[in-house]
């Protein structure tokens, strides 16, 4: 059995919804334990089951992916599904390619991120997506999907309806009785003999937009267990006992909070309405297990989930997702001061929207053909530094592969004769927004490996700086005052999101790919139309 | 340049030469990645050098298009631009002027065409191709040069190789007067078609120009012409062309064509094969190629190659792993290009050694029977390489000699 400890590290006295430090620390049954996490930290998202254009290599020169959230549904296209089929005692991080003392792996059905309708789950089963079309998976063949598949950790099945709203009291009723019943069912004890390696056990918080509903689902976890159900879970007295921290999929609750709007969230607008329901899932449930939220919108959405609820992890899917579409992250927690002048800067900072800074640069943009600085304006890379110990502390340094990119240790010989470089491990110079440009623009899948790598890093160095204010004396104040000067500086409607969006689609959408017919001067197709555009790219989710 | 030849194959034309050039010595006889758009695709410049590649080739149609000429002048150059500390080829971009453009029309100034942005006629002459290769800044630099169709038959075939030498004046005269002498090393480019008499005149008439070009190239081949013409042509011009210069084939990527070249004297050679192939989802092996979609492969538990040193099967990423991503993951993508990256070079490697050791009839006799074993051996390897006195089917009476190109592929079954 992994076990997943939770130890909060705040020194403050701690109340239910207050921001607080953390340390997670992995203990498997089996093999090594994982590098331990100090939260408020970053879950790496993933598609097919890898880091969006993260090779092996690069994944694992990548120091912010630790935590890493698979889900299971792409791999329902085959039967049986390939990831169930492999042996050993990792089977999941050796077939995907992850590292155990580094890498913690999170394991769902489903991703998160989709929020397309779907047929109703049943009593028997929940529906879920592959590139074959829908699937049914029965709690039982998760159970046994789950143990054969080893992840360090597992999100219960639950029944969260993605069809059409509004829906029933007696649906939502059932919603609950179900997800109750499919937790139970992963929380039973393991028949075999043998102890085999069971994962930590995530619940997703159920009750959609009803904070009754909300509640009495929360409350049902931490109820004493009596008769068969307790048989069931034995020795377990209640099921938040065999629980390791609390899921909420801001996806489906903003679906049900806001189905119109739903493609353009307005944060701003249902951020208290979030802040309601996750409190009411929470108010009944012990504080010291982890809380984890996905597909949250903005760095403010996080931190306001910090200041308010006090989560401890964040999704990096809006930084992932912004390394798709071309925008490098540029931005820092605490903001900069702005006794920093442009000259301290290496860089041109994002562009300012009434007063407020873009969180980054949407390098399809024709002012960065030229621009030959580095990603960011808040980093240096670190290869300005005559070695890595003279880092400065003055000036963050991103030390992703983009802005200080490193030669491999060593090479691959190919003959006797080949001479190897006297050079390797060293620091190179840091690639340009210029390139990235150019690669964007030619349809090069080296564009989004660099900004994957660097977006990653600056989401670390966030949520780092974020535990490092909330760490200092009198943090909560300091954070607090820290959080109202993040929204005065940076934009939080993300227009260059958008902005980029529609650049992206060009590129993507044109026939011939990076074909120079696009660039034409007067060359305006419908496609330009951002409107029309932002609409159709909404990617699956919309957040 | 520096050009050494350091062993020769007893046997055959094969040869093992030191080139070092500006940034580096690369050792040949070696196959060039193509980095088209100044990347690798997929990989950064970390990942290809630590594949143990060290020349890699840029195209100069396509960074004059994009990103112009005037931004890899502000950065200092393709090398600074994309990072590439090692070595770089770019090619004259007449190969694509002529390839992706129907409209081209070459006169005796140069190649008009209809530019790609504005749709404008535009020029490009042999001084304005070099003048560009200055500003990208690559290692070696090569001729523009007057390409046909290597199935063009008549009077365009001379015309074109005729011209190609007096283009090759121009560039010569714009090249030397630049400065970049030292730095930038031109190549001649051998045309002539598949007419054994013009390829001679043409390669007589470049030998004559020796003390000003740096090395040589054989063009106008990988065209779709027969295999047993290529060979000829690449055997003919190989033979004659001057010992103490780097022989570079164009576009020519597959394992075995590599291998006959190899042994018929050539040095270098570029294609965009092993990468492309790679994103369709095709590994390269000494067994033959494996196409990594093909439902067979979607159980199999073990990796492209086990004694294969790239990322992708040191690793252990399984067959059934790739399956599952590629042609739909970009990092499916990305794992197959490192291994078709490393099995050329590894086939280049071993190519090397074998010269060095005096071994090299050997290492293509064991290449051939793994590579194509029972699928049956293609004629026109077996006539080139027993051109240079080595019989593949020597105590191979049982294996099967195919005609045509021969190539092997993964089918489903």
């Amino acid at each position: 059995m992994s076990t997943l400890n939770f130890t909060i590290q705040t020194a403050e006295p701690l109340s239910q919804f207050t921001p607080r430090l953390g340390r997670l620390s992995l203990h498997r049954h089996e093999g090594p334990p994982a590098q331990d996490i100090l939260t408020p930290a970053l879950i790496t998202t993933t598609s097919r089951g890898i880091v969006p254009h993260l090779s092996r290599d690069n994944v694992v020169a990548t120091s912010p992916i630790a935590w890493t959230q698979v889900h299971f549904e792409t791999f329902l296209e085959q039967t049986p599904p390939v990831l169930a089929l492999h042996k050993g005692s990792h089977p999941l991080h050796t077939f995907l390619g992850y590292e155990p003392e580094k890498h913690i792996l999170a394991l769902s059905l489903r991703d998160p991120h989709d929020g397309q309708e779907m047929p109703p789950n049943t009593k028997e089963y929940v529906t879920c997506r592959c590139v074959r079309g829908v699937r049914r998976v029965s709690p039982a063949s998760w159970r046994s999907l789950v143990l054969a598949c080893k992840p360090d950790v597992v999100t219960a099945l639950a029944d969260t309806p993605f069809t059409p709203l509004p829906h029933s009291q007696k649906r939502i009723t059932k919603s609950l009785e179900r997800s109750t019943a499919w937790l139970a069912d992963l929380l039973k004890p393991s028949q075999e003999t043998v102890p085999t390696e069971h994962p930590a056990v995530l619940v997703q918080m159920a009750g959609g937009n009803e904070v009754r509903a909300r509640k009495a689902f929360a409350e049902g976890l931490v109820e004493r267990l009596y008769g068969k159900d307790q048989e069931l879970v034995s020795p377990l007295q209640t099921l938040d006992e065999g629980i390791a921290g609390y899921v909420f999929d801001l996806v489906p609750l903003q679906l049900s909070l806001a189905p119109v709007a739903a493609a353009r969230v307005e944060e701003t607008v249902s951020s208290s309405a979030h802040e309601r329901l996750l409190k009411a899932s929470l108010a009944p449930l012990p504080i010291t297990k982890p809380r984890i939220v996905h597909s949250a919108r903005s760095p403010h959405t996080l931190l306001r989930l910090i200041q308010d609820i006090g989560i401890d992890l964040f999704d990096a899917h809006f930084a992932q997702r912004a390394a798709d579409i071309g925008i490098a992250l540029d931005f820092t927690f605490p903001a900069p001061y702005s006794t920093q002048t442009e000259e301290q800067h290496l860089a041109l900072l994002p562009r300012k929207r009434e007063n407020r800074t873009d969180l980054g640069h949407n390098l399809f943009a024709a002012t960065y053909a030229h621009d030959h600085s580095c990603l960011a304006a808040c980093f240096a890379g670190a290869a300005s530094f005559p070695s890595i110990s003279q880092l400065s502390s003055e000036f963050p340094v991103c030390l992703c592969g983009a802005c200080s990119p490193r030669s491999y240790p060593s090479w691959i010989q190919h003959s006797a004769l080949d001479t190897l470089p006297t050079d390797v491990g060293t620091f190179q110079k840091p690639f340009t927004r210029s390139y990235i440009h150019h690669l964007l623009h030619t349809h090069e899948m080296s564009s989004h490996t660099l900004l994957a790598m660097h977006n990653l890093t600056v989401m670390e160095a966030f949520l780092a700086g974020v535990r490092g204010v909330l760490s200092k004396v009198d943090g909560a104040k300091l954070f607090t005052e820290e959080v109202t000067r993040f929204h005065e500086v940076y934009d939080e409607h993300m227009v260059v999101f958008e902005e980029a969006k529609v650049e992206w689609a060009s590129v993507e959408r044109a026939r011939g790919k990076g074909r120079l017919q696009r660039e034409k001067p007067g060359n305006t197709t419908p496609l330009a139309d951002s409107t029309a555009m932002s609409a159709r790219v909404s990617e699956k989710g919309a957040l | 340049m520096e050009f050494e030849v350091v062993a020769k194959c007893p046997v055959t034309n094969a040869r093992v030469s030191k080139m070092k050039l500006a940034h580096g010595v690369t050792v040949l006889p070696t196959f060039m990645p193509v980095a088209t758009q100044a990347a690798i695709k997929g990989l950064t410049p970390q990942q290809v050098e630590s594949l143990g590649i060290n020349l890699i080739l840029n195209n100069t149609y396509h960074l004059n298009l994009r990103p112009g000429i005037e931004v890899l002048r502000e950065a200092g150059g393709a090398h600074k631009f994309q990072g590439w500390n090692h070595n770089l080829l770019t090619d004259s971009g007449g190969f694509q002027l002529v390839s992706l453009n129907k409209f081209t029309q070459i006169t005796e100034e140069g190649a008009l065409f209809e530019s790609p942005f504005d749709g404008k006629p535009t020029m490009l002459t042999p001084e304005e191709s070099i003048s560009i290769q200055h500003a990208i800044g690559a290692d070696i630099i090569m001729q523009l040069d007057d390409v046909v169709s290597s199935l063009t038959t008549g009077p365009r075939v001379e015309e074109a190789m005729w011209r190609t030498i007096r283009w090759l004046d121009r560039c010569i005269e714009t090249h030397e007067k630049s400065g970049k002498v030292d730095t930038q090393n031109l190549f001649a480019i051998v045309q002539g078609g598949l007419d054994p008499k013009l390829r001679d005149q043409c390669v007589d008439e470049m030998i004559n120009r020796k003390h000003r070009v740096a090395g040589y190239a054989i063009g106008g081949l990988s065209g779709g012409e027969e295999k047993d013409t290529f060979w000829r042509v690449i055997k003919q011009c190989a033979d004659k062309l001057p010992f103490d210069r780097p022989r570079y084939s164009m576009g020519v990527g597959f394992a075995e064509d590599l291998l006959v070249c190899v042994a018929l004297g050539v040095d270098m050679a570029d294609c965009v094969f092993p990468t492309r192939t790679a994103r369709f989802g095709v590994a390269l092996t000494f067994k033959g190629p494996l196409n990594l979609r093909l439902s067979k492969h979607q159980a199999e538990m073990q990796p492209i190659d086990d004694t294969c040193p790239c990322p992708t099967c040191s690793s252990g990423t399984t067959r059934a792993a790739l399956h599952h991503l590629v042609t739909l993951e970009t990092v499916g993508a990305h794992a197959v290009t490192q291994h078709n990256l490393v099995f050329q070079a590894r086939l280049m490697g071993r190519a090397r050694d074998a010269i060095m050791n005096g071994t090299f009839p050997e290492y293509l006799k064991t290449f051939f029977a793994d590579y194509f074993g029972d699928k049956g051996y293609p004629e026109w390897c077996v006539n080139a390489l027993r051109s240079v006195g080595v019989d593949l089917l020597d105590g191979k009476d049982n294996t099967a000699v195919v005609t045509g190109s021969g190539a092997v592929w993964d089918r489903s079954e």
